[in-house]
């Protein structure tokens, strides 16, 4: 068996005296879709922000690549390949899609010794890797607020896997939208999982999960309600776990 | 879409009215141009009376005279409509000397290019002199100062507080210090820096004297600080009993010394300042003739039993 | 469920925009239409006032560079997302801060100067700072400071000399070799010249009879233009101006993509306080003296001129371009109703219409780039 890309063992996180997390446990391999479910308020955001460096787990074990690892800072998680991306805060509407896409990795080119942002190749690889995604735009100076919130998903997705993300942990990304829209994201991370790279998928919509997922966690006030493989469970029992988890016992077995 | 439709008829409505309202404005009348340039801001109302007095000699002579002011007092912004105003080719400027590092050079520049320049209000006959301008028409501030302290010293006051509106101008606080070198005291302690804000004045004012309840006198430096202080005076039960004393006039300032809450207004008689420098230039442009001296406009004491006149122009003439 | 739509096809709803478009929507248009409008309404009523003589021309250039070097500042800061209400109080500081450390304390102007600098920039960075910390609306902490600035210059003149104006400055400033760099004139040579052949007005009488009216560009021209190159190839072409960008487009997403927004945020502030620091060095320069009341609004000013060029003031949106046009127009109706002889009074309610007219074209430009409804 294939070492996963990241390991998450037992991470409880506490605020104060509030549990966020008591104890979750997931990994994810490479070229899998791992889905998180879990109702609002069930620790989903807390556990991705442990994951990707915003917090910081009260106890646990994180392993990264076989490695045992701890994240102080978003940048140091950025940096080893585990790239986020939250629903709403994805992109900046105001400016245009290659200035986001490049946003904090601008390429750049030294003229006469001063280094300028190099818009040139900025803009060349915007407009293929958005081509690559099945994104037509009309230049690469459109501004991000003309796309669509699908397409603004999709751009997000492209802009992480260019700047080498192992791991994608994708916040929500359906939620917000419409059937067709829905579709394209769902697309988008078929793609992305081909490519070899590992998906978190974070939703609370079972029928966006069974589209893709390879692995399902459900999370519930805190607590993991175990992982299922596909095939192993159906639509209707993933709701039911996330509703309450009375059917704990069933799925411990795994 | 509903805002380009706006953003159309707005732009269309601006273009029609724009020429329109330039017609009334541009027209010139035939005799000579004068520029005056004051430093009050626009909150200022005392320059109404100089307003009126260019109105006045404009229309006596048969010239256009134009009023110049930096809207918000700055002194630097002043230099460049003196600037500006040079630029304009008048036939002769009429500007105060508020603050001489900032002004001269652009006042000696106007000199410089064959436009007569006479100061009036702020300034000194020695600055006058050198920016190379025909004369100065004001009130000598230290002087008319000196007098008022002396008055004030006949009358038994020994300590007094100086409302000053315009702490930044150096001219007008010569009046403060004359006065405090008169009384044979320092004024350092005695100066307020009231702001210009009525509300604020008066509250500074009413402060200042619950602090130092054996102030003797107080000396305003203008309607915008003494309309607050008789206010704040009449708030305070102090109106009539403390010596009160105020450069310039203005409606409120005639009424209170009407009402024995004013010792004395010291009319350094705006009117004149404005008025004489236009008729000056006018005949210095027309017959070239010239007054060989400077001209003081004031300080013309103004009390109760001489109120008849100054109260009938109050504000407007005087 | 189609998982299949993986060719790019063209989205039909999505119009082709012609080239002449695309120039259209750009965030300088409403500065590049005010510029035309209020040259050509000018050109109309004002032609033969003087306003188009040299002496005209640079009078109301200088006016129009002063509000370009605080209107730079303003339009990166406003850009990353931030206001500095504190930037007349700042002017007035500064130039009192110059004039107290050079006649009063007697140090060597350039020292002054510079020291001035220093300061001004980290008052800037603590305005970044008390921001960034407190998470206050940056409109509130630096309105605070606008009012301690502002007492501090009084409080200071009045301690140190009793007066609120502290003149003198151009004596000490002789032979100093900084002084020139903010109040000096360039191409004076050329200047003379050119009266020498006749071409421009000289002095008709005094010291100066012979002498060109107008000497040189003044330095302060040459600020404001190096300012604008600068702050356009910062914003535009390099990898921090898109950081500015991001931090005041969304602060968070770009804290989320590693850009780090305090670092731009606090920098920003400090840029507005060095462009401040320009203004009234070249001011007190010119003048020879410092005023404690020097600046007042000056700060509302030139965020009127970012507007008019086209900035948002939630930040994330704008041009230093755009701004310096804004800028332009500011300066030019300001001195130009003169020109056209229409009372001073009405500079206020022709500012208004100008600013209430860019804002509404800004607007609608800024819908039909980013698809806003």
């Amino acid at each position: 068996m294939e070492t996963p890309i990241i390991e998450m063992k037992n991470i409880q996180k506490h605020f104060g005296s509030v549990i966020a997390l008591s104890g979750v446990s997931l990994s994810v391999y490479p070229g899998e879709c791992h889905c998180l479910l879990g109702d609002n308020g069930a620790g989903k955001s807390t556990f991705i922000k442990t994951m990707s460096g915003v917090h910081q787990a009260t106890s646990g074990e994180i392993f990264f690549e076989g490695k045992p690892m701890s994240f102080s800072r978003p940048r140091e998680a950025i940096t080893a390949g585990i790239a986020t991306v939250y629903q709403d805060l994805a992109m900046i509407p105001l400016m245009s899609v290659t200035r986001n896409f490049f946003m904090g990795n601008e390429p750049t080119k030294k003229v006469a010794g001063i280094s300028f942002f190099d818009h040139k190749k900025a803009a060349d690889i915007t407009m293929a890797e958005m081509k690559e995604m099945g994104i037509n735009l009309r230049s690469p100076d459109q501004a991000v607020g003309t796309l669509s919130g699908g397409e603004r998903q999709t751009v997000a997705i492209a802009r992480a896997v260019h700047f080498g993300a192992k791991v994608l942990i994708l916040d929500e990304p359906t939620s917000a939208l419409g059937v067709r829209q829905t579709a394209n994201v769902l697309a988008t991370i078929e793609k992305v999982r081909k490519q070899g790279i590992g998906v978190v998928f974070i939703t609370h919509n079972v029928n966006h999960a069974m589209v893709v997922g390879d692995r399902f966690t459900v999370l519930n006030r805190g607590k993991t309600l175990g992982t299922a493989k596909r095939g192993e469970i159906e639509a209707d029992e993933l709701q039911n776990l996330m509703a309450g988890g009375q059917e704990l016992a069933k799925l411990e077995i795994r | 879409m509903k805002l380009s439709k706006l953003f159309k008829s707005t732009a269309l409505a601006l273009t029609m009215a724009v020429p329109f309202a330039m017609v009334t404005t541009t027209a010139h009348a035939d005799g000579e141009r004068y520029v005056l340039v004051s430093h009050a801001p626009d909150s200022d109302s005392w320059w109404n009376t100089v307003k009126n007095g260019i109105k006045l000699a404009g229309k006596q002579m048969d010239v256009k005279v134009e009023y110049r002011n930096p809207p918000t007092g700055d002194l630097a912004d002043m230099a460049r409509i003196i600037e500006q105003a040079t630029a304009s080719k008048p036939d002769g400027i009429i500007t105060t000397l508020a603050d001489f590092d900032v002004l001269s050079g652009p006042i000696r520049s106007a000199v410089d290019q064959g436009i007569n320049v006479i100061i009036m209000n702020s300034g000194t006959p020695e600055q006058t002199r050198e920016v190379g301008a025909l004369m100065f028409v004001g009130q000598p501030e230290y002087d008319a100062g000196f007098a008022a302290g002396q008055r004030a010293k006949g009358d038994g006051v020994k300590s007094f507080v100086c409302v000053n509106h315009v702490i930044s101008n150096t001219v007008v606080a010569e009046r403060c210090r004359g006065f405090a070198d008169a009384l044979g005291i320092d004024l350092g302690k005695s100066m307020l820096d009231s702001g210009e804000d009525p509300g604020e004045i008066k509250n500074r004012v009413l402060a200042y004297l619950a602090a130092n309840p054996k102030t003797d006198a107080i000396l305003t430096l203008g309607p915008t600080s003494a309309d607050p202080t008789i206010a704040a005076l009449k708030e305070n039960g102090m109106a009539g009993d403390i010596y009160f004393g105020t450069f310039d006039l203005g409606t409120e300032i005639v009424k209170a010394i009407k009402e024995d809450i004013i010792k004395w207004g010291i009319d350094q008689q705006p009117f004149l300042q404005a008025y004489l420098p236009v008729v000056i230039l006018t005949n210095y442009d027309r017959y070239g003739v010239l007054p060989g001296n400077n001209i003081n406009s004031g300080p013309g004491f103004v009390t109760k039993e001489a109120l008849g006149l100054v109260e009938k122009y109050a504000g407007e003439f005087r | 469920m189609s998982q299949t739509q993986t060719a790019a096809t063209p989205d039909e709803r999505v119009k082709t925009r012609s080239s002449f478009h695309q120039l259209l929507i750009r965030p300088e248009l409403g500065g590049i239409c005010g510029v035309i409008i209020v040259f050509a309404f000018f050109m109309l009523t004002a032609m033969d006032s003087g306003m188009f003589s040299l002496s005209g021309v640079m009078n109301w250039s200088v006016v129009s560079s002063q509000f370009i070097i605080i209107a730079v500042g303003a339009c990166l800061l406003m850009i990353a997302g931030e206001f500095d209400l504190s930037v007349g109080s700042m002017i007035g500081f500064a130039g009192m801060s110059i004039a107290l450390l050079s006649v009063t304390f007697g140090l060597p102007v350039w020292s002054a100067i510079i020291l001035t600098f220093i300061l001004c920039m980290l008052i800037g960075g603590l305005n970044g700072w008390l921001v960034i910390k407190t998470g206050l609306p940056s409109f509130i902490v630096t309105l605070a400071l606008l009012f301690i600035l502002r007492g501090l210059t009084i409080f200071g003149a009045i301690t140190a000399t009793n007066k609120t104006i502290v003149g003198g400055v151009r004596d000490v400033a002789q032979g100093d070799w900084l002084a020139p760099i903010f109040g000096g004139k360039v191409f004076t040579g050329a200047f003379q010249w050119m009266a020498d052949q006749g071409w421009i007005d000289t002095f008709s009488r005094g010291v100066k009879k012979g002498q060109p009216i107008v000497e040189g560009i003044p330095m302060l021209m040459v600020w404001a233009l190096g300012l604008v190159i600068f702050g356009h190839y910062l914003l535009t072409k390099t990898k921090f101006g898109n950081w500015i960008f991001a931090a005041g487009g969304d602060a968070q997403a770009a804290r989320y993509v590693g850009v780090p927004v305090n670092r731009v945020k606090i920098a920003m502030f400090m840029f507005t306080a060095f462009c401040a620091c320009v203004f009234a060095t070249a001011q007190v320069m010119e003048f020879g003296s410092a005023g404690a009341d020097r600046g007042v609004l000056k700060e509302f000013e030139a965020i009127i001129s970012v507007v008019i060029g086209g900035a948002l003031l939630t930040g994330g949106y704008g041009s230093v371009i755009g701004a310096a046009l804004g800028a332009i127009i500011f300066g030019v109706v300001q001195q130009g109703l003169f020109f056209a002889g229409v009372e001073s009074s009405l500079f206020r309610v022709f500012l208004g219409v100008i600013l209430l007219l860019a804002v509404i074209l800004n607007t609608y430009i800024r819908r039909k780039i980013t698809g806003e409804k």
